[in-house]
């Protein structure tokens, strides 16, 4: 009853929480809605073969994705001979995926960037719509959605460049097939071969049969097991998406608990006269603690109920988001789910009261008799707890900084952010005893005026409100130091500027397909620098074969490409068409050596054995092979180029030889400007920061209405004393300013210690001096719009209350 | 509820000091004084700014605890009661009225008189509380909260919850120091009652001698001592008189 009328009457002082969780709640659902969405389904392509034979893993890599070491032509075929005498298999299909494009009036269709051999589609099953499976192997089948008939003529972008095919079916499923020998050539590699299976027989059973056929040569899946067979690149969006989901629901929930912990403390303390004359009424500290949770219990329900809501509404926008952002794969559709939306509700409640715990402890703790004190000085604001908490966080986050050098860059992000994070929750435990003393060291200047002396005594003695006010400065500017620092201080080191360091005047990317076509750079004038990307394996004694990304050059350029690397053994004029170049890491994983030979295999699942030519150090190649490119078009005919410098022509006079083969011509600026990596990252950084400046708003806003509302009487004896209402305001200002500036300082000392750290470990990885670079432009706009809040927040509400008495 | 007279007395003090702070900067705010009041008297506690009357109220009532000395309240010694005991004692023997901010200013007036009962775990008959507002004049203005009251009301509806309880005890800190002549007259006529009528005991602290008058016995403190009681029936009809003359008289 107590708890209902007390929200309901001093409904003002819970608003910045209900809004702080309600947001809180609300990002939380969205992302839990778009992540329980997102789940790994089995292709379509492949929904119709009960069991599908998977061709052997390959070793695990630096990030959770598996991937698979394909089968040459040769095995393919003689276990899919051995599986189809498998009883119960109606037929074993051979899956082959090669890069194919439809262009229509010159648009290459970014929808669908593969094609397969004709007998895949029993696997699906997909259905003749009109005409005849194809033969020749210039006849291709395709989806009824291109509007083609069968007799039309087709142009489809091939690795190679763009053929003209004659359509001789169509399809009433999505996709483009031509002859199984065509793929063959087309696509050697098989990575999984699918079994139809015959009317009435258990997937169960013949797959156990299968196993027994493939042996350790393969994997064998049948159900929801098939899901790993997504392809990759889906896999791997989605990923990327997973990412940003987990920092945003982290960030939300630590954002939340902030505030609501900042608040729940400011609304007990200015409570504390009536809470005391609940305790000398008779009520227990129990009771009084109960009062205050029922009180956030309340809120937090409420809160978390709208925050869910709001949240499922918006996860449809959300997705959309996503997709055009390329972090989740295309035709996602995010449903509302209770498995996604029960647990955000209950994370909501559960930090509501989380939030309040503190607050209400020491709320029990009232003595009866401060309903009848006046003073409004912060007696013992720092407790044992606090001490002991404060430490240990402190040392936990400067030992984290500590240990960011020990991380590979990639992921050195997690332990830096984990830093900062610790050590802003160590400085706002310890801020009664940190604060006054900076206040006191930065107000030295103040101490000439009067107004001046006024500040410098309200913000020491009121040690809480000023903590409140500087706590979400603090995380704000902290985080934002973190963040821009790091993304800064990384690009360069970590080689984004290859434009730059290769001295291109154009860059040729990709427009809407997944990579340059042969055609395309083939048809770029003067000096052209290009690689094809491919992905090989190591083949290292028993172990599982290693993935490494690899790159397709013709050895005559390499020295003009390769002017940037740093070479550690054997020598780059040694290269010749049979040899390769191996960076430092993948070498010695490998038990490889300059002079010696390295076995891999290839995208058709041939094992080459060249020599290694020289080995390079980590982080200045691009990637960790370089092959000769005539070795990987031979063993991959599917591969493409990412991206094609140019030396000597400038982005107009290359753009005119690229009509309709689905690249754009760009100079190295607008190049590096738009990088898509680049883009990502920004991307997660305007999330973080938009999100930390969001929550601050709310925070500080919230501080402020709520204690300058408390300090009428304050400004009262100031007026009472001949302080004109310019003066207060004024002083008012001052003070937050104040506040501002210091929580802006510890922000950006919080986060020293990790950005330390990033760059010790980047200047570890890359053997090179890194400098740390602190773009002070943008952290300037984070500090500004801060200041803007607060200053907003304090002074209309002293306007508002001076107006008014 | 009556009490036995003779027996036990209503609060007893025995020794009792208050010491605030330490060291050089070391205040003393009571100084072995021993009192007792009598159950069924309505005592006034008076003296200068500074003279420890504040303090003694808060010592015999709970609310503080005595650096020294001992303190009975209803034949209870308070010293070894933990926080909690010392609260049920609060809630079952004790009524409280302030100067200020006596009242929850989120709940009604009538939520605000059934406070204490509820916070005992006990649900109090509408009919009690409404008879507890009628009693102080109020019964009308019970679903108000007190911002819509004035300061004479808001004491009424204060006395109102601190009678509602029937408590031995009630501790009155200044309850008229805010209060107008009329509304300290009408505050002061429902204190006298709830000794004359029902027994109970009162203890007030208050600087106004016309308030003190309304007492059976007037205790006068300096310095953080008792220096001087004046039995208000033997001084007769001008009891404020003399009792300003000798307020008059400490202070000099």
């Amino acid at each position: 009853m107590l708890a209902l009328s007390t929200i309901r009457a001093r409904w003002a002082g819970f608003v910045g929480s209900f809004v702080a969780l309600t947001l809180g709640v609300g990002v939380l659902s969205a992302t839990l809605v778009v992540f329980v969405s997102a789940r790994p389904a089995v292709p379509p392509r492949l929904a119709g073969a009960a069991v599908i034979v998977q061709s052997p893993a390959a070793a695990p890599d630096y990030d959770t994705f598996v991937e698979y070491v394909p089968w040459s032509s040769e095995v393919a075929l003689s276990l899919a001979h051995a599986l189809s005498g498998v009883p119960g298999v109606a037929s074993a299909v051979p899956d082959r995926s090669f890069y194919a494009q439809v262009v229509s009036s010159g648009h290459p269709d970014a929808d669908s960037t593969s094609g397969h051999g004709w007998s895949t589609t029993a696997l699906a099953p997909y259905r003749l719509a009109a005409g005849r499976a194809p033969r020749a192997p210039d006849e291709v089948a395709l989806s009824t959605r291109y509007g083609l008939a069968p007799g039309a003529e087709a142009t489809v972008l091939t690795a190679t460049g763009p053929r003209q095919w004659t359509v001789v079916a169509t399809v009433d499923g999505p996709g483009l097939y031509v002859s199984d020998a065509s793929a063959a050539a087309l696509a050697p590699g098989v990575s999984a071969i699918g079994l139809v299976l015959a009317p009435g027989a258990s997937a169960s059973t013949v797959a156990s049969a299968a196993r027994d056929v493939v042996g350790p040569g393969g994997t064998v899946v049948t159900g929801a097991a098939r899901e790993a067979l997504e392809p990759e690149a889906v896999g791997r969006t989605r990923w990327l998406g997973t990412q940003l989901l987990t920092v945003m629901a982290v960030l939300a929930a630590f954002a939340t608990i902030f505030v609501m912990a900042s608040t729940s403390a400011l609304n007990a303390y200015q409570r504390r006269r009536e809470l005391a004359l609940l305790r000398a009424l008779g009520a227990t500290p129990r009771q009084v603690r109960r009062l205050l949770l029922g009180e956030a219990l309340v809120v937090g329900t409420v809160a978390a109920v709208l925050g869910a809501v709001a949240g499922a509404t918006a996860a449809p926008a959300f997705g959309d988001l996503l997709v055009r952002a390329s972090l989740e794969p295309a035709g996602f559709e995010p449903r509302p789910s209770p498995l996604a939306l029960v647990p955000a509700v209950v994370t909501g409640i559960v930090v509501a009261v989380l939030g309040a715990w503190a607050a209400s402890r020491r709320a029990g703790r009232v003595r009866p008799i401060e309903a009848l004190r006046e003073a409004v000085v912060d007696r013992r604001a720092m407790t044992a707890l606090r001490w002991v908490f404060g430490g240990l966080f402190g040392v936990t986050g400067v030992g984290l900084a500590l240990s960011t050098p020990a991380v590979s860059p990639s992921s050195s992000m997690t332990p830096a952010i984990f830093s900062a994070l610790t050590l802003i929750v160590a400085l706002t435990l310890l801020a009664p005893v940190v604060l006054p003393p900076v206040v006191r060291l930065l107000t030295v200047p103040l101490r000439s005026s009067a107004t001046g002396t006024v500040v410098r005594g309200s913000a020491v003695t009121a040690v809480r409100r000023t903590a409140a006010t500087a706590g979400p400065v603090l995380l704000t500017v902290g985080f934002a130091v973190l963040i821009l620092g790091m993304v800064r201080t990384m690009s360069p080191a970590l080689g984004a500027s290859d434009a730059r360091a290769l001295d291109v005047s154009t860059v040729v990317t990709p427009s809407s397909t997944p990579g340059l076509s042969d055609a395309a750079v083939d048809a770029l004038p003067a000096t052209v620098l290009a690689g094809l990307s491919t992905s090989v394996f190591a083949v290292s004694g028993g172990r599982a074969p290693a993935p490494l990304d690899a790159l397709g050059v013709d050895p005559a350029a390499v020295p003009a490409m390769g002017a940037g690397w740093k070479v550690s053994a054997g020598s780059l004029a040694d290269l010749t068409p049979s040899s390769v170049v191996v960076a430092a890491g993948a070498a010695a994983a490998a038990h490889w050596r300059a002079g010696g030979t390295a076995s891999l295999i290839l995208a058709d699942g041939e094992v080459v054995t060249l020599r290694v030519a020289a080995v390079v150090a980590e982080g200045s190649l691009p990637v960790r092979v370089v092959l000769p490119r005539p070795v990987v078009r031979t063993h991959d005919p599917s591969a493409l180029t990412a991206t094609a410098y140019v030396r000597g022509a400038t982005p107009a006079e290359v753009s005119p030889a690229l009509a309709g083969l689905g690249a754009e011509a760009q100079d190295p600026l607008a190049f590096a400007a738009a990088d898509d990596e680049d883009r990502l990252v920004w991307l997660f950084v305007l999330v973080m920061i938009g999100m930390s400046v969001g929550y601050t708003s709310i925070a500080v806003a919230n501080t402020l209405v709520m204690a300058t509302g408390d300090r009428r009487r304050d400004f009262r004896a100031l007026a009472l004393s001949g302080a004109t209402r310019r003066q207060i305001l004024r002083m008012v200002g001052v003070e937050t300013a104040v506040v501002v500036a210091i929580g802006t300082a510890i922000g950006a000392l919080v986060a020293l210690p990790a950005l330390l750290g990033v760059r010790a470990a980047l200047a570890s990885q890359t053997e090179a001096a890194v400098s740390l670079v602190i773009p002070w432009p943008e952290l300037a706009g984070v500090v500004g719009l801060c200041a803007v809040l607060a200053l907003s927040a304090a002074l209309l509400t002293t306007g508002r209350m001076l107006h008014r008495s | 509820m009556t009490i036995t007279t003779g027996v036990t007395e209503a609060v007893t003090l025995r020794s009792v000091g208050r010491v605030y702070g330490t060291g050089a900067a070391a205040v003393t705010a009571l100084h072995e004084v021993s009192v007792g009041f009598r159950p069924g008297t309505f005592t006034a506690v008076m003296g200068p700014s500074g003279s420890g009357k504040s303090t003694l109220l808060h010592c015999a009532a709970g609310l503080d605890r005595p650096t020294a000395g001992a303190v009975w309240v209803g034949g209870v010694d308070l010293r070894p009661l933990s926080e909690n005991q010392l609260t049920v004692l609060r809630r079952e023997r004790i009524g409280f009225v302030f100067q200020e901010f006596n009242l929850v200013s989120a709940l009604t007036a009538a939520q605000n008189v059934a406070l204490p009962l509820r916070l005992a775990g006990r649900r109090p008959a509408p009919s009690a509380v409404a008879a507890a507002l009628a009693s102080v004049g109020l019964a009308d203005r019970g679903s108000h909260r007190p911002s819509e009251l004035s300061g004479g009301q808001q004491q009424r509806v204060a006395i109102a919850r601190a009678l509602v309880t029937r408590p031995e005890v009630v501790f009155a800190d200044e309850p008229t120091g805010a209060l107008d002549l009329r509304s300290s007259r009408h505050v002061l006529s429902l204190l006298r009652p709830a000794v004359s009528v029902e027994g109970q005991t009162v203890i007030m602290v208050t600087h106004d001698p016309v308030a003190a008058a309304y007492a059976d016995r007037v205790l006068f403190l300096a310095d953080g001592r008792v220096v001087d009681a004046l039995d208000a029936r033997d001084a007769g009809a001008s009891s404020a008189a003399e009792i300003a003359a000798r307020m008059a008289r400490l202070e000099a």
